[in-house]
């Protein structure tokens, strides 16, 4: 019994040990050969990798990295022949794809190929342009950055001609320079003019739309100021202008307007006055009210941090040399005026007249008042002022008058 | 009648149901201001609200910034680096888990599309592909005038890669490449405009010639080109067990025991560095600080110091292996020229991790690491502390000695440590063993004090016939073992606390007498 049932399995073990044998030996044996050895490829077609294998069942996975992914690919064994399929997304890019083909988790051969951008499609451009404005001058400059790429969004390889143009007045430049690292790119210099300037940009015959930067003005140069005035009294009451000459820069280019200037003004007393005003069209027109008393104004403009004109003098004749005042109503009433001006018209309303209240040389009191049709009024109520005599002083524009004690009666 | 019926029931349902209803039309309410509200706020248009955490951190050189237009800025710099690794962050992220999440804000419209297609491709074959770069040399190209555009070269990229399918491993693959890279600054981030995969370059040799005082031939550790053994052992300061550099630091003690250890006639001692401790990828100054006082003391009493990395860290995923490679730089390159230190310990007993944390990955974690510690200190010997002679022959050749950890029987030493030894042709250091003093209910009063120096007498008088080197476990007994160490059950801890010559009192024990030879 034992016998026989030897004489079965021993046959079958025997076919069974030479049958690992034969798959081992087979499996050790398998090599693979790659066929295709084209190196390179051109974007957009397709790609396929063979093999030529001893083993007509295997099949071994291609794993493959590429710029923008990572994948594995399966394969197909035609009889010996494998062959992988590269995805249609891998071939439309391009770089070195490297590949390992992998078997049974070992590692048995890799390679690479490159997939260069396909020139026979249409040329795409892109362009960057910075900075967007630029001043007036020979060391400013923009510069255009134009990345030519074919259909699939893949740069252009280094080398390839890109022309760079640029239009301004009547001066056209084109100039031709070559990729590298994806990019072409020039300096365009600024203009001592101030104005707008175009470009562009063309590759195999693909052209970019129209760019546009701005040459504005640079920096004003010093400048000159002017005063123009009605008349030359201190009214207090009309308007100075103060005018500056036509700013331009160092080319002879307005500066922008809306260039703010700052007029400042010192006073007879070193007191600081200022005003300002913006340019349009180069000139800035700052206004300066008059001053009530006889004054000489120094006037000096800036463009702060940056331009400056020299100083001049304004000065301001005084409207009146004395004027009429007259105690009534137990001298409780204090009539200035009728305060009469260069025609020996009424002062206009609003001339300030002060008056100082003084008791045995002591100032008590400050009064002021504005004239209405050349008249101002001050009464001095008998409750507030209780004392027997007052002295006082008048002032105005800018004259002053001291009057007599006046003696008051008390209740 | 009853307070039950069907008409209370009734109303409280309708009172609850309304008062439900209206707290849903609350919510829903709130929900919709809520969506409405988001991106009002400013900072949230200019993105400066995004704080970055280290989840990433290859290492980046650049090797050269001089470019034809614009001078790079430092600061611009930082933000282009960082939001150039977020690219290859979020790309090895969508790669891993197959998802597009992160890659609209790393790479621009034209470009994102061309990762989305793989993502989708890989998806539908389920596959999924773990990455990680290890080292960048960006080489600026240029840097347009306005800020806004920027050209390098990412010369010999180091990518290295786990590829799944269907979830099953089908290989490893490390694979150098350089990247023509061009980014555009669009809404304050730096987003990959171009990519160009290109053939690697050939590296530049590092001309550096290293300087070391410890080196080996063949299995002889020499120093200064003389034999040494070493003869040492593995040191916590007694109140901080696994806590060398905490909060109990103190000068004065270490300076106390490394005399005591030195007039024990030991001349070397083997120190842990905790991952998390010291500060993970961006490493404390402080700890670095008290590492550094604790070197200058051993190299003034005369004692070689092998310093073990990564204790109490075991996660080897790739994931993490950029920041562990930091980690490890900061602390290797800034003591490369310490004299005191004999020897990195790359991690101790790795191999216990091989079965919970993939033995694949975690070879691979410390076969890159010896790469990252070679590189960053050519000076001192490397490494790995495993807890059998069996393993310890795994990565030999990565090593300049192997270390092993002896807890079998005593009579085995001589014949595990010479095999081992004739297999490797390199030096063998038996780095740990010992046993503990303790008797007790949880052992069934296996040990004793008499019989850890009886252990440690005979042990000794085989290293001195075989002129072992030698680092005894451990020159304290502990008061508290933390739970990670042994386990929490008091048969572990029990056991652990009682390893040292020297008992809780500051008394020697008997064994003391068999610290060395």
């Amino acid at each position: 019994m034992i016998k026989k049932s030897l004489h079965i399995v021993f046959p079958i073990l025997l076919v069974f040990l030479f049958a690992f044998a034969a798959a081992k030996i087979n499996n050790q044996a398998d090599s693979f050969i790659l066929q295709s050895k084209q190196q390179r490829f051109i974007a957009g077609k397709p790609i396929t990798l063979s093999f030529s294998s001893t083993s007509k069942t295997a099949n071994p996975k291609l794993f493959l990295i590429h710029t923008y992914g990572k994948t594995v690919l399966d394969s197909q064994n035609n009889n010996g022949q494998i062959t992988f399929k590269i995805p249609a997304m891998y071939c439309l890019k391009t770089g070195v794809l490297s590949w390992y083909l992998i078997q049974d988790e070992t590692k048995i051969t890799n390679g690479s190929f490159t997939i260069l951008p396909n020139d026979n499609t249409v040329t795409k451009i892109e362009n960057y342009l910075g900075p967007p404005s630029l001043l007036t001058g020979t060391d400013h400059f923009t510069m255009m950055v134009a990345i030519p790429t074919d259909k699939f969004d893949n740069p252009k390889q280094d080398g390839t001609e890109v022309l760079i143009k640029d239009q301004f007045l009547n001066d056209i430049t084109v100039t031709q320079k070559t990729t590298k690292s994806f990019i072409a790119w020039k300096n365009i210099y600024s203009r001592t003019k101030s104005g707008k300037m175009l470009l562009s940009t063309e590759c195999n015959n693909t052209d970019s739309k129209e760019f546009e930067t701005e040459v504005k003005p640079s920096i004003g140069e010093d400048f000159t100021i002017d005063f123009s005035r009605n008349h030359s009294f201190a009214d207090g009451n009309q308007i100075t202008s103060l005018t500056t000459s036509i700013i331009k820069d160092r080319y002879g280019n307005l500066v922008g307007d809306g260039t703010l200037v700052t007029f400042q003004v010192v006073t007879n007393e070193n007191v600081l006055l200022k005003t300002y005003a913006s340019t349009i069209n180069g000139v800035a027109i700052g206004q300066l009210l008059h001053p009530d008393h006889q004054d000489t104004f120094k006037v000096k403009a800036y463009i702060t941090g940056i331009a400056q004109s020299k100083t001049i003098s304004i000065p301001y004749l005084p409207l009146i040399k004395n004027f009429k005042y007259t105690f009534t109503e137990k001298n409780r009433r204090i009539t200035v005026g009728p305060v009469r001006s260069f025609m020996k018209q009424l002062v206009p309303d609003g001339v300030k007249v002060e008056l100082k209240i003084f008791r045995n040389e002591e100032l008590l009191e400050t009064k002021i008042v504005e004239t209405n049709k050349g008249i101002a009024t001050f009464i001095l109520l008998a409750p507030f002022y209780p004392e027997k005599e007052y002295q006082f002083e008048i002032t105005t524009l800018g004259i002053t008058q001291k009057t007599d004690t006046k003696q008051y009666e008390v209740n | 009648m009853k307070l039950i019926n069907n008409r209370n029931i009734y109303k409280t349902a309708f009172a609850l149901s309304f008062i439900l209803i209206s707290i849903f039309t609350m919510l829903g309410i709130g929900r919709v201001l809520d969506y409405l509200n988001t991106g009002a706020s400013r900072t949230s248009m200019l993105h400066l609200e995004t704080e970055s955490e280290d989840v990433y951190l290859p290492k980046v050189s650049w090797t050269n910034l001089v470019n034809p237009a614009r001078e790079m800025e430092k600061n611009t710099l930082g933000k282009l680096e960082r939001d150039y690794l977020f690219s290859w962050y979020v790309k090895n992220n969508a790669l891993e888990h197959n998802t597009s999440k992160g890659i609209a804000d790393y790479y621009t419209q034209n470009t994102r599309h061309n990762l989305y297609q793989t993502v989708n491709y890989n998806k539908a074959h389920d596959i999924t592909i773990e990455n990680t770069t290890l080292k960048h040399f960006p080489d600026l190209e240029f840097y347009s005038e306005d800020g806004q555009l920027v050209v390098f070269k990412d010369r010999n990229v180091i990518e290295y890669q786990k590829i799944y399918q269907n979830k099953k491993l089908l290989s490893i693959v490390q694979d150098t490449a350089s990247y023509q890279v061009m980014m555009l600054l669009e809404d304050g981030f730096w987003r990959v405009r171009h990519l160009l995969k290109m053939d690697a370059e050939p590296f530049i040799k590092d001309s550096i010639q290293p300087h070391p005082i410890y080196t080996v031939s063949k299995n002889k550790i020499l120093k200064n080109n003389k034999p040494y053994t070493i003869k040492g052992i593995n040191y916590y300061p007694k109140n901080s067990a696994w806590d060398t550099f905490g909060e109990r630091f103190n000068k004065d003690t270490i300076a106390q025991d490394f005399d005591i250890i030195k007039k024990a006639n030991l001349n070397t001692v083997r120190i842990f560095i905790q991952y998390g401790d010291f500060g993970k990828a961006v490493i404390h100054p402080e700890k670095m600080q008290k590492l550094k006082t604790f070197l200058d003391l051993a190299q003034a009493k005369n004692l070689a110091v092998i310093v073990t990395l990564f204790d109490f860290y075991s996660d080897y995923t790739l994931e993490s292996w950029t920041l562990t490679h930091r980690h490890a730089e900061n602390i290797v390159s800034t003591f490369k020229d310490h004299k005191a230190i004999l020897a990195w310990d790359l991690k101790n007993e790795p191999n216990l991790d091989f079965e919970n944390r993939d033995k694949g990955n975690v070879l691979a974690w410390l076969e890159h690491m010896t790469t990252v510690i070679k590189e960053n200190d050519p000076n001192h010997l490397l490494t790995i502390g495993w807890s059998n002679s069996v393993e310890a022959t795994n990565l030999s050749d990565k090593v300049d000695f192997i270390s092993y950890h002896f807890y079998n029987d005593i009579t085995h030493v001589e014949y595990e440590t010479n095999k081992l030894m004739k297999s490797t042709q390199k030096p063998v250091v038996i780095e740990e063993f010992g046993i503990p003093s303790y008797g007790g209910i949880w052992n069934f009063w296996e040990s004793s004090i008499q019989k850890q120096a009886d252990y440690h007498k005979q042990i000794q008088t085989y290293f001195k016939k075989n002129d072992y080197s030698f680092m005894s476990w451990t020159l304290y007994d502990f008061p508290q073992v933390p739970d990670q160490v042994a386990g929490k059950w008091p048969w572990q801890k029990y056991r652990q606390k009682k390893f040292g010559f020297i008992d809780e009192k500051g008394i020697n024990k008997p064994a003391f007498k068999y610290i060395s030879n």
